[in-house]
């Protein structure tokens, strides 16, 4: 019956972008590309003062300003009930407009409503605010004294946020006193941001039926959608929430940001559509900043190198609010797997968060929540044990790896590995790097006093967030979803609860959609992030797109094949229970000359559907077993000018186990990306406060963005452990290099200042931290 | 970021004429380098609407400076806050008023400046000179005005 060419399969296909011909033409359309008629501009005033009390704000000369419109303050927001928003996780609130006191620089103070985005900001400009500073709280060593208490309005007066805590910590206190070998640590992971190539921005519209028509660079357009019914009390089907094309997002476009709710209430108020878009510093001092997470590693080991206790003490930089993008039950995400892929008999890690006077955050920068630098703790520590013990880190890891017959493996710290096979990445690694031939030559270099380094990182990461029994935002559980509709002509549409920032999702949902059905997946449409037309999903962050939505959409799919089956058995003239998917198409049992393809049955579903019900389509709503584990070998060489401390990478080789590959061109664009950003982490990038509070990376002069110029050469490959749990075996990828990466170049540079007795440089390695250590211990030799 | 700095300017002028004019709001606050605009609010408090130019950031700032002058203690307290384009800096000086016994008198002065915001961050490279310079120069200017 069937006369269609063979099916090949879609899964695993290295198909070019659907997405990219638009966004190579410039025809993408984001935010600010959509213009309203007669649209306001606003523009926010921010505060000059890290802490001061606002004594007092006048509006009237901004009123004067030709084209300003209105001028609204935290006052008038406060006597609207919206004086307030509550933070992602649900467990603190932030000032939408500053009340009474400003607790960081930049802080939104009042927001202006204008004809043009000039006269908004001119209007900004006139609005006069009278300060008068108090202490700043610049670090959250000071913040731990409690001279100054930064939050007065929360009910306990201290700037402790929380204290969290996970694992055995009396076992592992008797462990680590009775292990031979310890080594004991201090590693800051940095603040950093994100850096989106798109600010963040919104336009807000209250259209004729009086429903809210929003336009917003949002990751998660149903949470905002339930967040702001929840603020505003506007009801949530007078809400359209629309997340058009986004131009990055890395976690930064994850929580509902002040200047959202004020262009609501502009809108509201005037009656007339309101656009807000940051600017570049305003992305870099307000929105979610990444990391600051001081880690206290100590571990435990036998003298032969087994390790034996793992505990890590950690004091964290809230900023202002506890903004921090983590789950409800999870203040310090899963921050747990830092015992990484080493079997650990006993582990305990805790974490003590600080409000200090810096910008709020704490968001998911390209990780699951706060596993970047829990990965970054583990991998610099094991490097440490290894220079402890003199032995190579590629030795000492595989000594330790947690072994393929393992797991399911349960953490000490909780969680349950699903699937890997560590010692076969890291000889994957080893092998196509030419680690013994690196060794030797670093060797003859050490002799003629060349400083070379080989940075191992083995790193295991934690993703897919998650099983409603654990994971949920605002209470709403962490499931995502999906919807197939097949048309008659075997084309289709997908839509999901996810919102794709450049992960390509158009792609890799239509190549799941066609593997399951035997479709064309150029035939497939992909649509995300409009909450009147998608299912209701948690978003795309923290790595869980394919292993909550893939999963969603293949059983989705599944549930289109089993109806699809009726029709074919119709076709076929044979009971359903004689059909069978085979090779891409219905078969009867046993005669596989006698078949029908999906295309034929889904025009059939239309027009010759017998006793069945009309129509093609299904949807899934996707609560995941267990959290999925990719994890991966990276390896980075470095050479170092001891003139300059310049590091120049040479080499770098990243080997990830993602599980099922869904389109190898994407997991290695992916995998490109996401080690850019662990480069700008290693080498270049900080969010830098000084004493007095004042932000100092405000723009891309001081907060540097590596160009092709820095970047080095990336070399991929793969090993594949599929994951046990997951509908099609995907374990996620887009944010391994960002977790795995600042580890590898980081102890590769350490590796190279090893014969100087240097050990441990906090991130960013810039030439001058380099070159001042060499200097240092330089000296300090001469001294012996 | 915090600044300080210190000087000394010898006036041509005795001790009286310098005491004048630094009880003169309105003439000390035209020795504000790039001064657009300067409005007496009392005898010891001004409104000044200067100029800025510090590396990129560039506008207006408009300032309240207090005078306190102590002609008893010969000494005068200026403290200067305010700022613009979202940006404030806080200014206190003091100059200690020498009487030369050679007909001058000399202006031994210290300063401390906190600058906060764009102009902190983005003119960080070359703030810490180019508040030095302003100071140096108010201080020139009143020189030059007293000389004058």
């Amino acid at each position: 019956m069937s006369t269609e060419v063979k099916h090949e399969g879609s899964l695993g296909v290295a198909m070019k972008r659907k997405e990219d011909p638009r966004f190579i033409q410039g025809k993408g359309r984001y935010v600010d590309d959509i213009s309203l008629p007669s649209m306001l501009y606003m523009a926010l005033v921010r505060s000059p003062y890290p802490h001061a009390e606002i004594t007092s704000i006048d509006i009237s000369q901004a009123l004067k300003v030709p084209g300003v419109k209105a001028v609204i303050t935290g006052k008038d927001l406060d006597a609207a009930g919206l004086g307030w928003l509550p933070t992602f996780h649900g467990l603190d609130k932030q000032m939408v407009l500053a009340l009474g006191k400003v607790l960081f620089q930049y802080q939104e103070v009042a927001a202006v409503f204008a004809e043009t985005r000039g006269a908004a900001a001119d209007g900004a400009e006139a609005v006069e605010v009278e300060y008068k500073p108090l202490p700043v709280v610049a670090d959250p060593f000071a913040a731990k004294a409690d001279k100054v208490i930064l939050r007065p309005d929360r009910e306990r007066k201290t700037n402790h946020i929380y204290h969290w805590e996970v694992g055995d910590k009396d076992g592992t206190a008797r462990a680590l006193a009775a292990s031979p070998k310890r080594i004991k640590q201090r590693i800051w992971f940095q603040r950093c941001h994100p850096a989106p190539l798109e600010p963040c921005g919104c336009v807000a519209q209250f259209d004729t039926m009086g429903r809210l028509q929003f336009y917003v660079t949002s990751q998660a357009p149903h949470v905002y959608r339930t967040a702001l019914a929840i603020v505003t009390g506007i009801p949530e089907d007078k809400i359209h929430v629309i997340s058009p094309d986004i131009g990055g997002g890395f976690g930064n476009k994850v929580p509902v940001y002040p200047g959202y709710v004020c262009a609501i209430v502009g809108a509201l108020k005037l009656a007339r559509p309101v656009k807000w878009i940051e600017t570049r510093t305003e992305n870099l001092t307000s929105t979610g900043f990444a990391r600051d997470y001081h880690m206290d590693v100590e571990i435990g080991a036998t003298a032969e190198g087994r390790v034996t206790a793992l505990h890590v003490a950690t004091t964290a930089d809230h900023g202002a609010f506890d903004a921090a993008a983590d789950p409800t039950k999870y203040p310090a995400g899963m921050f747990g797997v830092v015992t990484g892929s080493y079997d650990f008999p006993v582990a305990h890690a805790e974490v003590d968060a600080y409000f200090t006077n810096k910008a709020p955050g704490g968001i998911a920068y390209r990780c699951s929540f706060r596993v970047t630098e829990a990965s970054f703790a583990i991998e610099r520590a094991m490097d440490i044990l290894a220079d402890e013990l003199n032995m190579t880190a590629a030795d000492l890891r595989r000594k330790n790896f947690i072994r393929k017959e393992q797991f399911p493996y349960p953490s000490p710290l909780g969680f349950t590995y699903d699937s890997g096979d560590y010692q076969k990445t890291l000889d994957t690694a080893l092998e196509k790097i030419g680690y013994n031939d690196l060794l030797k030559e670093q060797a003859a270099k050490r002799a003629r006093g060349e400083l070379m380094g080989i940075g191992i990182s083995t790193f295991t990461e934690v993703v897919g967030a998650g099983p409603s029994k654990h994971f949920d935002i605002l209470g709403i559980k962490m499931f995502d979803s999906a919807e197939i509709r097949i048309h008659p002509t075997g084309a289709g549409i997908v839509r999901a609860g996810t919102k794709s920032q450049g992960q390509g999702h158009e792609t890799t949902w239509a190549q799941i959609v066609a593997e399951e059905l035997g479709l064309d997946p150029q035939n497939i449409m992909v649509e995300e992030g409009d909450t009147d037309t998608a299912p209701y999903g948690l978003g795309t962050y923290a790595s869980r797109s394919t292993p909550v939505a893939g999963a969603a959409i293949a059983m989705a799919a599944r549930r289109v094949r089993e109806k699809a089956r009726k029709v074919a058995a119709h076709l076929l003239e044979v009971a359903e229970a004689d059909v069978e998917w085979k090779e891409y198409k219905f078969q009867v049992r046993g005669v596989p000359a006698k078949s029908v393809t999906m295309k034929e049955v889904a025009f059939a579903a239309y027009t010759n559907m017998a006793q069945n019900e009309p129509g093609l389509e299904a949807s899934y709503y996707y609560d995941p077993p267990n959290m999925t584990f990719p994890n991966g070998t990276y390896v980075a060489v470095v050479d170092i000018d001891r003139e300059t401390g310049e590091s120049k990478v040479r080499k770098f080789l990243a080997v990830d186990d993602c599980g099922t590959i869904i389109n190898p061109l994407i997991v290695e664009g992916q995998i490109h990306g996401g080690l850019t950003e662990g480069f700008a982490m290693a080498f270049m990038q900080e969010i830098q406060y000084d004493s007095e509070g004042n932000h100092l990376n405000t723009n891309f002069t001081d907060y540097l963005v590596p160009t092709s110029q820095e970047t080095p050469h990336w070399e991929t490959a793969q090993t594949v452990t599929p994951s046990p749990h997951h509908p099609i075996g995907a374990k996620g990828v887009g944010e391994s290099p960002n977790v795995g990466s600042p580890a590898a170049f980081v102890n590769a540079v350490m590796d190279a200042l090893s014969p100087l007795g240097v050990r441990h440089i906090d991130m960013p390695l810039t030439r001058e931290k380099v070159w001042r250590a060499i200097r240092d211990a330089e000296a300090k030799k001469k001294q012996l | 970021m915090n600044l300080g700095y210190s000087g000394e300017e010898k006036v041509a002028a005795n001790l009286a004429t310098v005491w004048a004019f630094l009880q003169n709001p309105e003439k000390v606050g035209w020795c504000l380098p790039e001064i657009i605009d300067v409005t007496v609010q009392d005898p010891t408090h001004i409104d000044a609407v200067v100029q800025v130019a510090v590396g990129p950031v560039r506008g207006k700032f408009k300032l309240k400076v207090e005078l306190a002058p102590n002609p008893a203690g010969r000494r005068i307290d200026v403290k200067v806050s305010g700022g613009g384009f979202g940006s404030a800096v806080d200014l206190t000086a003091g100059a200690d008023v020498t009487d030369a016994a050679d007909g001058t008198t000399l202006l031994k002065w210290s300063g401390q400046a906190v600058a906060r915001g764009p102009i902190a961050a983005v003119g960080g490279r070359v703030l810490e000179a180019q508040a030095k310079k302003l100071i140096e120069q108010t201080f020139a200017n009143i020189r030059q005005q007293i000389s004058a």
